[in-house]
């Protein structure tokens, strides 16, 4: 029941609800009691004396009775009622601390008290720095000036009636008693240090954000209320349990580690710029910074996720999966959180160049995942929503997560880096230096400034972007400005010798079995029928025949109990295997001439297998005329020299207008 | 305090500066009354809380009432009028605004009163807050009535049973000060960011500065250990000045009586 916005601007403004006001106010009154309370003194100043003086060490020696606690203790909660501003200190005024000796102290009247109803206003403010001027010009300190003079411009409207009221309550309090005046003023000085304390120094009255919802209105008990409740407890119900032992053994462990990394609990290095307002540590620890500090490095050991979520361990790894040819994983599930975390309007452009790029039969940058979840992935491509990557990116996680980082932790160049991490300093600063480093504070860059950068940077990265060698063949025609990896000069047509017409799916053989069984929606196990030309090796030209006989279901199941071994064998065939030697699962032997490439030419039967009809018939793209000529230049041909790969919901509309 | 009503219909210029005169004085005597409210609030729960005090809040809220709403009257009614001119409005919009500020005031005031008197009543049974006050709000109240004497502001004690009456009364007065803000923002739209102030950024000081109170204030703010060496020095410096002036006229003395 304050000043009244008419306008509704649900705007935050409601001081959060701090649960220590009412307790201290309770503690106030029990002191004063005459006989259980406080023992007070008359305060003796020159013309007069003022009573109800208490000392420091009166009140520490009370709260320690009446708590039952011992003394240092006592002297916090002392501290504690003296920085909310329930007692002030008489003497050393700015301080609000309390001292365990003579210093005097007064109880603060009941007007000036924090509670949780009164908010502070600003006007009130004014008015009391327009009185202190009034009593002696120029008494103002530097930080009550600028908050003077930035008082006046916002407020500039009432500011003729904040004179007039500040003229008045003078001479109003001129009307009472000396005494009684010099202790109005003091109050009320010790109300405005709590308040509007001195920049530098610690409020205890800080408490966050506003609120939106006043937390002293009673709530209304709406049927929308009981609503949440139930809400609330039935979820409460159904969260899954664990036991104690292992949550707080959890708990443990993750205060041991993080406890020598956390700015509260153990020192930063150089120097907290929070507290010192010196910003080395915030220049060491850049998102993008050329060498990371030490602790940082220490932390991307914890976990893999403390690894991907620091942008420099990021940077790291992906330098570490270049040089190991998995880059593409790290890709995919970058773009997946830019996916998830992006703008609703480009999804389902970014859903189809991931498609093109990650996902589908040939693409560039291929990943390996198993079957079914491609066929999920694939599937709910159609209507791509902001989460339909999801399991995709967990199974990429995992992969990286198991494999790649054990294998970072020991490379050469987490190593290298660990080596040139520095190791900063602590700063020792002087009183002196301290208040100057407080009057040379800038703000830091704008935080659009840094967006731009930020997508400059990421535009760059994109450009720039490798394409991973194994992938690279004759039908894969990298996009001339982007960077091959220097080193490696294996020229593209190393790659279309073992021309394997067999599918590169070999997701497939993790879980063979599984396809097998589920045959119907089985993902694609289109053997491509017939490079005739290409299929130099006689098993796979085997393996074609078969399939070119209408059997192929058959075959296929054939194939595919066959385990991986025939993948195994296409894939020692790329020059690239020695290097994917220990991880089969992650290089992927391209198969150039996929039929993967056809089967999203196929509308109904996605990812089933075409019984009746020889496959040759459905593979061709729309724009290819030649129809003879097996599925060679099928899709990569395209019609422009360019590979092209097209999205299978796309072909749904175009196959629709073919068949009518 | 007369009231304004004669000024309705009147055209002429003249009139319309008597209203803005009598405007002026209107809203000036209500922020002088709103700021002895505030001194007398701030004795409610301490220890020179009394029922005279209680009462002397009443008597204060119900002038403050009083102006406030013969002054809404008047600025409504003026405002309102299309055919002021334009420096007439000017300064009837800084009226309101000055006026709408006071009120908002005098409602916080008013609900802090209300809370604290709902915890600190006077039964005996609440312990009062001893925050060093020794003499009760008196002069101020009768400053804010405007009394010459004081005495007229304590003839009446009130009884004690009056004040549960008064917190429900003070309830009341609460909901009205709030709807009448509400209403005001409806009726008047007042622009806050065209009302230019006339005044100074900074109050003039007083041409005779409280030296006594500075003096008694600054007096507080030393720090106990700091005062006696200055003094000590003051007084040794003073000493030597003695002794130097007793050796003077010992030497002299001196040389008087040999020669």
């Amino acid at each position: 029941m304050t000043i009244r916005n008419t306008v509704r601007d649900h705007g935050q403004r409601y001081r959060p609800r701090m649960a220590c006001l009412k307790k201290a106010e309770r503690m106030l009154l029990e002191m004063q009691d005459p006989k259980t309370g406080v023992r007070s003194q008359p305060q003796r100043l020159v013309i007069t004396t003022i009573p109800h003086a208490i000392t420091g060490e009166d009140i520490v020696s009370w709260i320690a009775e009446t708590f039952q606690i011992d003394a240092s203790e006592a002297k916090n909660i002392g501290t504690m009622l003296v920085a909310l501003g329930y007692i002030y200190p008489v003497q050393d005024h700015k301080r609000l601390v309390i001292k365990s000796d003579a210093s005097l102290y007064r109880f603060q009247t009941p007007y000036f008290w924090p509670t949780q109803q009164w908010p502070v206003e600003d006007t009130d403010y004014a008015i009391y720095l327009a009185k202190r001027n009034i009593r002696k010009k120029g008494i103002l300190e530097l930080h009550e000036q600028e908050q003077y003079n930035r008082l006046h411009k916002w407020m500039n409207h009432k500011w003729d009636f904040i004179v007039m009221q500040a003229k008045e309550q003078y001479r109003a309090a001129k009307e009472r008693k000396k005494p009684d005046r010099v202790v109005f003023d003091c109050q009320e000085r010790a109300y405005w240090v709590v308040h509007r304390p001195p920049p530098g120094t610690v409020s205890a009255m800080d408490c966050g954000l506003d609120r939106r919802i006043d937390p002293n209105a009673e709530e209304p008990r709406t049927p929308d209320f009981y609503e949440r409740i139930m809400i609330f407890t039935q979820q409460s119900i159904m969260r899954p349990r664990v036991k104690s032992s292992v949550s707080i053994a959890a708990l443990v462990k993750y205060c041991a580690t993080y406890n020598s990394h956390d700015p509260f609990l153990s020192k930063c290095l150089p120097s907290n710029p929070w507290l010192t307002d010196d910003v080395t540590y915030w220049n060491l620890t850049k998102p993008n910074v050329e060498i990371p500090t030490k602790m940082r490095v220490e932390r991307w050991t914890f976990s893999f996720g403390e690894l991907l979520s620091d942008p420099r361990g990021r940077d790291d790894f992906r330098l570490f999966l270049k040089k190991e040819f998995s880059g593409e994983n790290l890709a995919f599930w970058e773009v997946c959180e830019d996916l998830k975390w992006g703008t609703a309007a480009t999804m389902s452009e970014k859903a189809e160049q991931i498609y093109k790029t990650f996902l589908a039969r040939g693409a560039p940058r291929w990943i390996n995942i198993d079957g079914k979840t491609m066929e999920i992935t694939v599937s709910g491509l159609r209507h791509p929503h902001r989460y339909v990557l999801d399991a995709a990116q967990t199974h990429i996680y995992m992969l990286m997560k198991k494999d790649s980082y054990g294998r970072y932790l020991k490379s050469p160049v987490f190593k290298d880096t660990l080596k040139k991490a520095i190791f900063p300093e602590e700063h020792k600063f002087t009183d002196a230096q301290l208040e100057h480093n407080s009057k040379n504070r800038r703000p830091s860059l704008s935080p659009v400034v840094l967006r731009q950068q930020e997508q400059e940077q990421r535009a760059k990265m994109a450009a720039n972007a490798p394409v991973d060698i194994t992938q690279l063949c004759r039908f894969t025609t990298p996009v001339p400005h982007l960077a091959v990896y220097s080193g490696i000069t294996d020229p593209p047509s190393a790659n279309t010798s073992p021309t394997l017409p067999f599918l590169t799916h070999s997701p497939a053989c993790p879980s063979p079995i599984s396809v097998a069984l589920d045959s119907t929606s089985a993902s694609e196990r289109r053997v491509e029928p017939s490079e005739g030309g290409e299929g130099n090796l006689q098993a796979p030209a085997s393996v074609c025949a078969n399939v070119t006989k209408s059997r192929m279901p058959l075959s296929l199941r054939r194939l595919l109990k066959r385990g991986c071994s025939p993948a195994n064998m296409f894939a020692s065939l790329s020059p690239k295997y020695h290097s994917a030697a220990g991880s089969s699962s992650r290089i992927q032997p391209i198969c150039p001439d996929q039929a993967g490439q056809a089967p999203p030419r196929r509308i109904g039967n996605f990812f089933q297998i075409k019984v009746d009809i020889p496959p040759e018939c459905r593979i061709y793209p729309i724009e290819s005329e030649d129809e003879e000529e097996e599925n060679r230049t099928a899709f990569r041909g395209g019609g422009v020299g360019a590979k092209e790969i097209i999205c299978p919901w796309e072909s749904l509309t175009s196959q629709h207008e073919m068949d009518q | 305090m007369p009231l304004v009503k004669n000024k309705v219909g009147d055209d002429c210029t003249l009139g319309k500066d008597e209203a803005l005169a009598d405007g002026e004085a209107l809203v000036e005597s209500l922020i002088k009354v709103v700021a002895c409210y505030r001194h007398l609030a701030s004795c409610v729960g301490g220890c020179t809380d009394s029922l005279q005090l209680r009462d002397e809040l009443r008597q204060t809220r119900e002038k403050a009432q009083k102006l406030s709403v013969s002054i809404c009257q008047h600025l409504t009614l003026h405002l309102r009028d299309k055919s002021l001119p334009e420096e007439q409005r000017k300064e009837m919009e800084l009226l309101w605004v000055a006026f709408s500020s006071s009120l908002e005031l005098f409602h916080v005031d008013m609900c802090k009163v209300f809370r604290m008197s709902a915890i600190f009543s006077l039964d005996g049974e609440s312990k009062l807050v001893q925050n060093g006050f020794q003499g009760g709000g008196s002069e101020v109240a009768a400053r804010a009535l405007s009394l010459p004497d004081l005495n007229q502001a304590e003839s009446q004690v009130p009884a004690a049973g009056l004040e549960i009456q008064e917190q429900g009364i003070m309830e009341q007065e609460i909901c009205r000060i709030d709807r009448m803000i509400e209403d005001m923002e409806k009726k008047v739209n007042v622009l806050r960011w065209m009302v230019e102030p006339h005044g100074p950024q900074y109050p003039d000081p007083v041409s005779s500065p409280d030296s006594a109170s500075l003096a008694l204030l600054s007096v507080d703010e030393e720090q106990p250990g700091n005062q006696s060496p200055c003094t000590r020095r003051q007084v040794l410096v003073l000493f030597l000045l003695f002794a130097v002036v007793l050796l003077a006229t010992a030497l002299s003395a001196s040389i008087v009586f040999f020669s």
